[in-house]
């Protein structure tokens, strides 16, 4: 639902940074989207197209990937979460160790990162 | 007909113009810059700072979540009643995408309040608590509760600072509740199911409601209660170690 605010967070870093750099034209911008988190990838899409209107975003490409959750759990497993098919919980059957079954804490797949920005910049 | 051709050789012209334009000026290349920015950080940082900043002040804090009209404000007042019985200072900091409801029930037990109104935002977020914070007499407590804005989805990718984050739901809301909305269940430490006086007239078993939740985050404390005719306060305030 916040997917708009954190979009136009996402814009104003991403012109600060190629304003930064003379740039006169953003072509891609790549975000990393944890898989825990409550964003939708169709509402983010629209609001960058929306936000990105009349800017040095106007016609960029948003690129976005899903990042797994990892979790670490007491018997020493550490690694990424795999939601089990039959699970009722989908997200939730995620936190559970698939090596002792036993409920594990999530320590990664709750960041959302601009990786990186494709921009036009002046050949000096 | 004239217009038109004018208008296209017009931009006809200009297309050439541009498209000359690097070659005869200053030349342009793509440049691929590494950001690794990390856009929620900032709210997170924040909520440790005010975590930290509770802390300093010995204060114990409560974040509680949940729908529109599942309970939280009544069962914050229920705590708050029971808390200054025993003689312990409560503050409360109600969260609303608008008006200031909660915040008078809140003052009306005479505890100090804030009212922090969202605007157009579905979240509380750490910043706005921040603010929110630098109005309350932080000496003179022991306990904040919080209620965040109505809502079950964003707070989870907003912590706030508080110690403790409570999830209320009430049967009310079906007893699909706990499977629509896992996430919030699995980030939550205490699951309370309210107004179970109402379950027979809704014809929801809280069992069902109780297995779900179990089930969404098999480490939580999971209390029903019927905040109206007070039952399931004593069970709360243990759970939440109080
Ligand atoms: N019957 C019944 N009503 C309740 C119970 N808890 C809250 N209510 C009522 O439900 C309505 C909404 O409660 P409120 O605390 O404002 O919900 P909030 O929006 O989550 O803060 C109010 O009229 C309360 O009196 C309960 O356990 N049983
Ligand atoms: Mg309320
Ligand atoms: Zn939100
Ligand atoms: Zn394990
Ligand atoms: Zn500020």
């Amino acid at each position: 639902m916040h997917e708009f605010s954190v979009m136009s967070q996402i814009v104003s870093s991403v012109i600060e940074e190629a304003r930064s750099r003379n740039a006169s034209k953003v072509e891609r911008v790549t975000l990393e989207l944890g898989e825990f988190m409550m964003l939708g990838h169709a509402q983010l899409k629209f609001a960058f197209e929306v936000l990105s209107k009349d800017s040095l975003l106007d016609g960029a490409m948003l690129d976005l990937r899903t990042v797994k959750g990892e979790i670490e759990c007491g018997c020493g497993f550490k690694g990424e979460a795999s939601p089990r098919e039959d699970s009722l919980h989908q997200l939730t059957s995620a936190f559970e160790c698939p090596k002792c079954g036993e409920l594990a804490k999530v320590t990664g797949g709750r960041d959302c990162i601009i990786r990186d920005i494709s921009m036009v910049v002046p050949d000096v | 007909m004239a217009r038109r051709l004018v208008a296209l050789s017009k931009s006809f012209w200009g297309e050439k113009i541009i498209l000359l334009s690097p070659l005869l000026r200053n030349m342009h290349k793509i440049v691929t810059v590494d950001m690794e920015k990390d856009i929620l950080s900032a709210n997170r940082d924040l909520a440790e700072q005010n975590k930290a900043l509770l802390e300093e002040h010995g204060i114990r804090s409560f974040d509680f979540l949940g729908a529109i009209g599942s309970g939280k404000t009544l069962i914050i007042e229920k705590l708050v009643e029971r808390l200054k019985a025993k003689g312990m200072r409560c503050a409360a900091i109600a969260g609303d995408v608008s008006g200031d409801d909660d915040y008078r029930r809140f003052v009306s037990h005479k505890i100090p309040a804030v009212n922090v109104s969202t605007g157009k935002e579905c979240h509380l977020d750490a910043h706005l608590i921040d603010h929110a914070l630098e109005e309350l007499p932080l000496h003179e407590l022991d306990y904040l509760f919080i209620e965040n804005v109505g809502n079950l989805v964003c707070p989870v990718d907003f912590p706030l600072g508080s110690h403790t984050r409570v999830v209320v739901i009430s049967v009310t809301e079906g007893d699909d509740m706990v499977r629509k909305h896992p996430a919030i269940f699995a980030f939550s430490d205490v699951i309370v199911i309210n107004k179970i006086d109402l379950a027979e007239a809704m014809q929801v078993d809280p069992g069902i409601l109780d297995r779900d939740a179990m089930s969404a985050n098999p480490g939580a404390k999971i209390v029903m209660m019927d905040a109206r005719h007070e039952k399931g306060v004593d069970e709360l305030i243990l759970a939440l170690g109080l």
